[in-house]
């Protein structure tokens, strides 16, 4: 009996053992359970009397009961409905003055309610982000920050959930937007920009909390701001792929065979079970329907404002209401002339803004010619370049400059005029195309790439000498004039009359080819072999199914002899049909303007789907039309290499400093230490690499895990035994000789030991 | 649907014509649109396209036209009985954003002569290209007329903020071949500016815009 009570007492004490048993059985352990609360509640309302004087024994005391009626509140939910509120209030009011350990534990508790479902994530995001906001120790804020990132994507895990996102969103959108001036800001920038890395906001309201945070008054919120559009897309890319590769790659054949192999038992059994769910969910991950990635600078509302601002309050007053250092401003203005040159906004004193700056004693000035070259674009009024392209000019290109000097000023030149040809001059033009016969490599590329710029876009500024041959045949022939200013590409499919030319040539009419259409679906990597699986010639017979051209034909001159009918009958009158197209301008002669069109418009783009061959022919022949086949094959690689890196930048790709000094390189001499450090290289770039071809193929074959060719096999065999076979043939009759002559050329002519004839 | 035919966008366009000219005919002219559902494509890696095509025939014949203009073409405008301004006018304006944004909106597409072209920036502000109105650039010598039926034919393929968009190709007022051709085209030009051409198209409708909508693909 006595140890009885004993055991009693002990279940008392030891929460952990109460804890357990609570769990198996709610309803017989109540008793004990509103025993320990009461000692709760009243031990907290001694804490809360007088929060300083109460002694070690009583925290540790409370902090245990805290932890365990926390563990077991999900059993007894009407006893504890006070529990999470005393909790809150608790930390609300005493977080300053509390015991450090005690303060954590209540804060982990809330945490466990909230993951219990006894509160929600409203709440406890509602308690936990003015805590953050708040508390001066270091260690709290980190703990909250992390908590209320994990509980933020915990609860947008399955679905988004778009409510809290909403309210907690505007939320840091208040924190900055009530108190632009106060460093706190910060907190909401460094939660969005988390949230953003992991995927979990990617809508326009996050990108309008770091709007207005790019906005604020200071530096440091400013900064991160800022930062955060320029290198958000970046940072969440590595972030996905971190992600995805962690799971390393399971190969389910090599398991399978294993597992044919091996020894049968259940734990093997298991293990392929485990690495097939795997692989299948991996596969249904990849097939699942794509999150949509838009960049934080496609999402912003209003561009335009938004950069008109940046620029009106951290760049353009002598005297800023932020005093941001060189750095941080080069970052406003490279995120403004990103802006403006991806949006094709209009900015007209950001230009005027740059001219101080752009001299060669400027701290990063080849920052500032690259994001000059950024915020150039083809809507910009040349008349507002052209001064800066001279400064540059007169600033870093001379013959007293030093070399990594003019080659820097010829490239950010190049690079604006890439953006807006019309803002060169002739007579500058002339002057700098000189350059190509600088002594130093690097001034000699630069001036290149600007006279192969100005071939192609206006080689009527270039002198005669300069113009190349093809350049100067184009402007014999009337094309190639440059564009004009606001002038847009009337677009058309590129190339597309190469194709029709060949299909032409190949006598492939306007049938329904079944084979184009072939691996619809399947075709998973275009750049691997363009148009390997065409073979649309294979066969000249031509079926119609659908229009057949003379059809077409009928149909369209038909047509013809009726509108030319119609004209003679009501010239002068109101025109019905093509006429009626521009009702608005019927006395201008629509007549002429539509004739010409038809004649313009393809007529394969107009009757024909294109199918995925046709596109793969269509970009064969457009990346060979440019380069003829008389050309030597080095300058024909050349040339290939050079189409391919163009299409390969896109505009709205960023200009880096690294782009306009890249050449600069070049004119540097390097230093011995630079040489042995080069010479010493990372061997694993393959220009370091100084062994044999042969070896580094092997190595890369041997890692692929592929195995030898017949060949290499036939070669490696062993002398001995191919000795028997090499005596005999010297001893071979006429006979059986012509025989082995003869099944070889049958053999050959089925395709082969192997053939499938 | 595994692929698009052109019997089957024939069929299609029969279908609408048929719809929209005589079951259901409308007191005003609707505008056939082709509406395009993208897939697998991940707008941060896969850059933005956009671009432009001059179509075999002008989809929307009733788009009002600006010119901002010199002297000249002031009277070349008039003469054509189409709206002109000068740039006076344009002066008059005062960069008054609210005033742009209402001249933006008052008509469809502008035309700017070279001379007064590069001055627009200056003289509007961001207004027109906010809009995506930014004037096309016409010449003294060119033909005026031609220069706006370019203009009213020209249709864009510009990706926003979400992963489909829509396009005027035609009217029903068009021959079924007309509008054939016109779709055609858009789609097959559609098709060369994707990265992996077919396999990024999710979903192509064609409907006009009083009229159930047509699955082409």
């Amino acid at each position: 009996m006595k140890r009885k009570i004993g055991a009693l007492e002990k279940v008392d004490a030891d929460l952990p053992n109460l804890q357990h048993k609570i769990r198996n059985d709610p309803p017989s352990y109540r008793d004990d359970f509103v025993s320990q609360y009461s000692q709760y509640a009243s031990m907290l309302e001694l804490f809360l009397q007088s929060p300083t004087t109460t002694d070690d024994t009583g925290v540790v005391r409370l902090r245990d009961l805290i932890d365990f009626i926390s563990h077991v509140a999900d059993c007894y939910p009407k006893i504890t409905a006070e529990f999470p509120n005393d909790l809150i209030k608790l930390l609300e009011l005493h977080h300053k003055s509390l015991d450090v350990e005690l303060r954590d534990k209540i804060v982990g508790s809330l945490v466990l309610l909230r993951k219990k479902e006894i509160i929600d994530s409203n709440t406890l995001l509602n308690t936990l982000w003015p805590l953050l906001i708040a508390t001066p120790s270091k260690a709290l804020r980190a703990l909250l920050f992390q908590k209320i990132v994990s509980d933020l994507r915990t609860s947008n895990s399955k679905t988004k959930n778009h409510k809290l996102n909403r309210n907690i969103q505007t939320i840091c959108y208040n924190l900055i937007a009530s108190d632009p001036a106060s460093p706190k800001g910060l907190w909401a920038v460094k939660l969005t920009r988390e949230l953003w890395r992991r995927s979990v906001w990617t809508d326009a309201k996050a990108v309008s909390i770091m709007e207005i945070a790019a906005l604020s008054q200071d530096a440091k919120v400013v900064t991160s701001g800022t930062r955060f559009f320029l290198g958000s897309d970046q940072e969440r890319e590595e972030a996905a792929e971190d992600e995805s590769d962690d799971e390393e790659e399971i190969d389910m054949r090599k398991l399978k065979h294993k597992a044919g192999i091996n020894k049968k038992n259940a734990k093997h059994d298991r293990e392929l079970k485990t690495a097939a769910a795997k692989v299948k969910r991996k596969e249904k991950k990849k097939n699942a329907h794509q999150t949509l990635n838009f960049s934080a600078l496609h999402l912003l509302h209003d561009p335009q404002g938004f950069a008109e601002k940046l620029f009106q309050q951290h760049l353009q007053p002598a005297q800023p209401k932020v005093r941001l250092n060189l750095e941080q401003k080069l970052f406003v203005l490279q995120l403004v002339s990103r802006l403006v040159g991806l949006h094709k906004l209009t900015l007209i004193p950001l230009y005027s803004y740059f001219i101080k700056y752009l001299t060669p004693k400027q701290p990063s000035v080849t920052a500032f010619l690259a994001y000059l070259a950024q915020a150039t674009h083809s809507l910009v009024p040349p008349d507002v370049l052209e001064p800066l392209v001279q400064k540059i000019a007169n600033e870093f290109v001379s013959e007293a400059a030093a070399a990594e000097v003019a080659s820097a000023g010829l490239n950010g030149i190049r690079e604006v005029c890439v953006r807006q040809p019309l803002a060169m001059t002739d007579t500058l033009l002339q002057d700098l195309v000189q350059y190509r016969k600088s002594k130093d490599k690097g001034v000699q590329m630069a001036a290149r790439g600007l006279l192969s710029l100005y071939r192609e876009v206006g080689a009527q500024m270039l002198k005669k000498k300069d113009r190349g041959r093809d350049a100067a045949l184009g402007l014999r022939d009337g094309q190639n004039q440059g564009a004009k200013f606001g002038e847009v590409d009337g677009g058309g499919i590129e190339g597309i009359e190469l194709l029709e030319k060949w299909r032409e040539e190949q006598g492939i009419g306007s049938d329904e080819d079944e084979e184009a259409w072939k691996n619809w679906d399947a075709e998973s990597d275009d750049s691997m072999s363009s148009g390997g699986w065409i073979n649309v010639e294979s066969d000249g017979e031509e079926i119609d199914i659908s229009d057949s051209e003379d059809e077409k034909d009928k149909k369209a001159s038909k047509k013809k002899a009726a509108k030319e009918a119609e004209k003679e009958n009501e010239e002068g009158e109101e025109k019905a049909d093509a006429e009626k197209a521009s009702r608005a301008t019927a006395s201008l002669e629509p007549e002429a303007a539509v004739r010409r069109e038809e004649a313009r418009i393809s007529k394969l783009a107009t009757t024909r789907i294109l199918t995925p061959a046709d596109l793969a022919k269509l970009n064969e022949l457009r990346q060979t039309a440019a380069i003829t086949a008389n050309m030597p094959s080095a300058k024909r690689r050349k040339l290939q290499q050079q189409a391919q890196a163009n299409a390969a930048r896109h505009a709205d790709d960023e200009v880096t400093a690294d782009q306009i000094a890249g050449l600069a390189a070049l004119s540097h001499k390097a230093t011995k230490e630079e040489r042995i450090a080069k010479a010493k290289g990372d061997p694993d770039e393959p220009k370091n690499d100084h062994r044999s071809t042969t070896a580094r193929r092997k190595e890369k074959k041997e890692a692929e895990g592929k195995s030898t060719t017949n060949k290499e096999k036939a070669r490696k065999k062993n002398f001995m035994m191919t000795l028997g076979k090499a005596k005999r043939k010297g001893k071979r009759s006429l006979v059986e000789h012509r025989r082995i002559l003869k099944a070889h050329v049958d053999r050959g002519k089925r395709g082969g030991k192997r053939g499938n004839y | 649907m595994s692929k698009i035919t052109v019997a089957g966008v024939r069929t299609n366009v029969q279908q609408l014509l048929q719809y929209s000219n005589e079951e259901k005919k409308r007191n005003f002219l609707e505008t056939v649109e082709l509406q395009i559902g993208l897939k697998n494509y991940d707008p941060q890696r896969d850059k933005r396209f956009s671009g432009t095509i001059k179509l075999p025939k002008v989809p929307r014949p009733n788009m009002s036209i600006c010119i901002l203009g010199d002297q000249h073409d002031i009277d070349r405008a008039k003469h054509g009985g189409v709206d002109a301004m000068s740039s006076e006018d344009l002066k008059k304006l005062n960069k008054n954003k609210k005033l742009i944004k209402k001249l933006a909106r008052k008509y469809d597409a502008f035309i700017a002569s070279d001379s007064l072209i590069k001055q627009i920036p200056r003289l509007l502000g961001p207004g027109l290209s906010k809009a995506g109105k930014f004037p096309t650039p016409v010449s003294h010598s060119d033909d005026l007329s031609g220069k706006i039926t370019e203009v009213k034919s020209t249709i864009k393929f510009q990706l926003k903020k979400v992963l489909c968009m829509g396009v005027a190709v035609g009217n029903v007022d068009m021959t079924e071949d007309e509008l054939i051709a016109n779709i055609m085209l858009a789609i097959n030009y559609l098709v060369s500016l994707l990265k992996k051409g077919w396999q990024n198209v999710g979903s192509l409708t064609i409907k006009a815009s009083m009229s159930p909508p047509k699955r082409l693909y």
